[in-house]
């Protein structure tokens, strides 16, 4: 994003000028969105949203804070991550005895969660769908490599003829889930029956997975070149 | 007439010897003096106790009954009888009505704005059936929430000496020195303001004032009574209406003697001596003189309905001039006019669609209910929050470097639930905001009148700094939040600090609140373009109280 971004500084012509630079950051945001095609969505943000974003950025926040303001994004992020889900119209009877044009759910979805971070976003779902099934991957950077592989996976078993609801908040580079859609795929589960949901993502980790998976669904709320990494330590203190 | 001597009693009892207030709350003492007093001994035929039928939206405290307390002493060494059959029952049955006298109704004009009480005042020499006359007002009034408000509570308190004299009956309990105007103008004053007043407790015993008082708040009618209620030019000028009950001398005599002989164990001696030096003079120097000032002057007491009805009819035309039949007109205003620009709706995803057409479901079970509304109630409340005043920051991240976000400007933010329904929402501000403090009122639809009545209220001290979410699940007419507004700005909240925060609106509530306050914003998930006789939202959710809390009326 440095590249980019000091790349329009050069074009335009106008390096010192900082508040140009934002706006061009800004731009470049927008613009991004589409860019990354049409399968990549954010949350409609608003100032109640922008607070718990610059809550869980600040290094100042504490731990007890952290967690509650995370977890208020967090059932944010999947109340959105739900509309994503296919519905049906209907009529229903109120009460009163007037008609009602709703919407319906269907059936078979299911969560899935990327071990360790993924499972804060669980309790979230809970919240929203209270019995749904809700898989888990373990995916483990190796130490020197710095490659993502598999450890532990389970699933509900006919996951394949499911919708899946992916959940990791955290994406700097995009690898542990590139790995973790990959081993749904393996289990049969259609690139485009899966639902991504993040909290905060880079774009670099945008491209990457949406080069990867055009077909699935992601849904962030936040696209911005720092990832705060602290998540999953800070969430269940283990930092 | 038999001997309807109904004196109003001291406001000691006033709220305790109810046995049927199935509407009792804890802590409501503020509005449940403002009954109706009369004398169930005389006019049984014309009066039952009937306990309070179901309400569209009962009350969430039942069984939080008081003990009773003790009935006030009485004693025979005063000038004035006071017979106490005096209750509070919250419901009274008349021949033809059912009479509902807990709660109080709208005080302020279908465009919020404060209206001014219509103020009665009742004089009379001592036994000529003031309160009965009072109480017949009441009745045909059919106006619930009326305050009668005696010049007894303001009995002078005796020092030792004239305590002394009045147990010999030779201290004048019936000069216009017996009583503390100094106190009673201000008093008055403010009730006709709407103000809550703290009303003295007198004890007739000890001729002293309690150390507690009474709470009372203003009316849309106020009854002043009292034998020297003429006496002082300031009250006079106070008074709409002033009527003067004028009963022969010699039935006043009978009515005494029959009373303090009869009832009281006192002997014949001590009561004419007290009439003849003290009662007679005074009726004839202070309180026959407050005829010249009378509009009416009522003959015969109580027993004259000609002349009560006359009172009645004038009442009435001057509460619909001064625009309190609040629901009936909201109900009708602006329909098919755009929305105004106060409200807020929640962008209708297809979650959100989805909710609604769950709880909206009259087949949806209990449990399904409470579910889907808790999770879109858990939406509409993160979005109102989205509309407090936020301020940009610049943090510090973990990773190093800076992140421009924002911070909400103000940490004094509060929640007030209008009861029951209303309730319903305060777990989900409390999970989003922490240690929020909560308010709550309790408003309840009068079944007689359609009318919203307030019952009951709690708020956080200090309202005036903070920003509300007043919570209600639904608005149909919208006149319960628009009470729930106007306590607010009684309590000094500025307009601009209210958020009104509901699941489900209907048009007509919206246009209201949006005229009356347009300051106040308007959060909510959905509109409903209609509001059916019943004042339900159509096509509407059913009573959203009933549904979430399984107290539905069996079919």
């Amino acid at each position: 994003m440095e590249l980019v971004e000091n790349k329009e500084n050069l074009e335009i012509g106008a390096g010192d000028c900082i508040q140009l630079k934002k706006n061009i950051l800004l731009e470049l945001k927008t613009d991004s969105i589409e860019e990354y095609g049409p399968n990549l969505k954010l949350l409609p943000s608003n100032d109640q949203v922008r607070e718990l974003q610059t809550i869980l950025r600040d290094r100042n926040t504490t731990r007890s804070d952290f967690k509650f303001y995370a977890d208020r994004l967090i059932r944010l992020v999947i109340e959105e991550s739900l509309n994503q889900l296919p519905f049906s119209k209907c009529t229903i009877t109120t009460p009163t005895g007037a008609q009602y044009n709703g919407l319906r759910y269907e059936r078979g979805n299911c969560g899935v969660s990327i071990v360790r971070s993924g499972e804060a976003m669980e309790q979230g779902l809970r919240d929203c769908c209270r019995s749904i099934r809700i898989g888990k991957i373990l995916v483990e950077s190796d130490a020197e490599t710095h490659e993502a592989r598999v450890v532990y996976a389970r699933f509900p078993e006919d996951i394949a003829t499911r919708k899946v609801l992916l959940m990791y908040p955290i994406m700097s580079t995009g690898n542990t889930v590139i790995k973790a859609v990959n081993v749904l795929k393996e289990h049969h589960v259609l690139e485009e029956n899966i639902i991504l949901s993040n909290l905060f993502c880079t774009p670099f980790a945008a491209k990457a997975i949406v080069q990867t998976f055009p077909q699935m669904t992601i849904l962030t709320s936040e696209l911005h070149h720092v990832a705060p990494n602290h998540f999953g330590q800070k969430y269940f203190g283990t930092d | 007439m038999a001997a309807n001597i109904q004196e109003y009693d001291p406001p000691s009892s006033a709220s305790s010897d109810s046995d049927v207030c199935d509407r009792v709350y804890e802590d409501t003492r503020v509005y449940e003096d403002t009954v109706f007093y009369h004398d169930v001994e005389e006019d049984t035929d014309s009066f039952h106790i009937v306990s309070p039928p179901q309400s569209p939206r009962p009350p969430s405290a039942c069984g939080s009954q008081k003990s009773p307390r003790a009935r006030r002493q009485r004693t025979t060494s005063m000038s004035k009888s006071k017979t106490t059959n005096t209750s509070a029952e919250s419901v009274l049955r008349s021949h033809r009505r059912t009479i509902y006298t807990a709660g109080r109704p709208p005080w302020y004009n279908c465009a919020g704005e404060q209206v001014k009480p219509f103020v009665i005042g009742i004089c009379g020499g001592s036994a000529s059936g003031k309160t009965t006359v009072a109480t017949k007002i009441i009745e045909s009034l059919d106006v619930p929430w009326v305050t009668l408000f005696s010049m007894d509570s303001f009995y002078k308190a005796l020092n030792e000496k004239q305590h002394e004299l009045a147990i010999l009956n030779e201290y004048n309990f019936d000069h216009p020195d017996a009583f503390d105007f100094d106190h009673l103008i201000p008093t008055l004053k403010r009730l006709i303001k709407g103000k809550k007043v703290e009303v003295p407790i007198y004890n007739f015993v000890t001729h002293s004032r309690e150390n507690k008082t009474k709470t009372m708040y203003g009316a849309n009618v106020i009854i002043f009574e009292g034998i020297l209620a003429f006496y002082n030019q300031e009250v006079l000028k106070m008074l709409d209406m002033k009527v003067f009950v004028d009963t022969d001398p010699d039935v006043r005599l009978c009515r005494r003697l029959r009373r303090d002989i009869c009832e009281r164990g006192r002997d014949l001696e001590g009561v004419l001596k007290q009439y003849c030096t003290m009662v007679k003079p005074s009726f004839s120097h202070y309180i026959a003189p407050g005829m010249s000032h009378a509009d009416i002057i009522v003959p015969r007491g109580g027993d004259n309905k000609v002349a009560i009805e006359l009172i009645v009819h004038h009442v009435h035309t001057q509460l619909s001039l001064r625009g309190f039949k609040v629901r009936e007109k909201l109900a009708s205003s602006a329909i098919g006019q755009p929305l105004p620009s106060s409200i807020f709706l929640l962008p209708p995803t297809p979650q959100v669609q989805g909710l609604h057409t769950f709880i909206r479901d009259k087949d949806t079970s209990r449990d399904e209910f409470i579910f889907y509304s808790k999770r879109l109630i858990r939406l509409v409340i993160e979005y109102a929050l989205s509309l407090l005043p936020f301020k940009e920051i610049v943090v510090e991240t973990p990773q190093g470097g800076s992140y421009e976000g924002k911070r909400c400007a103000t940490d004094k933010i509060c929640g007030v639930s209008i009861l029951r329904a209303g309730e319903t929402m305060e777990q989900a501000v409390c999970d989003v905001c922490k240690d929020i403090r909560i308010g709550k009122i309790l408003i309840q639809t009068n079944q007689a009148t359609g009318e919203p009545e307030l019952y009951y209220l709690r708020l956080p001290k200090e309202m005036k700094d903070y920003l509300v979410l007043v919570m209600d699940a639904t608005v149909a007419t919208g006149a319960a939040a628009m009470m729930a507004i106007r306590v607010l700005l009684d309590h000094d909240v500025p307009e601009q600090n209210i958020v009104l925060v509901s699941l489900l609106m209907a048009e007509s509530g919206v246009h209201t609140i949006a005229y009356a306050f347009p300051q106040v914003r308007i959060v909510t998930s959905a509109v409903d373009p209609e509001i059916n006789d019943k004042f339900y939202v159509l096509p509407g959710i059913g009573n959203f109280g009933d549904r979430y809390f399984g107290t539905e009326p069996a079919d």
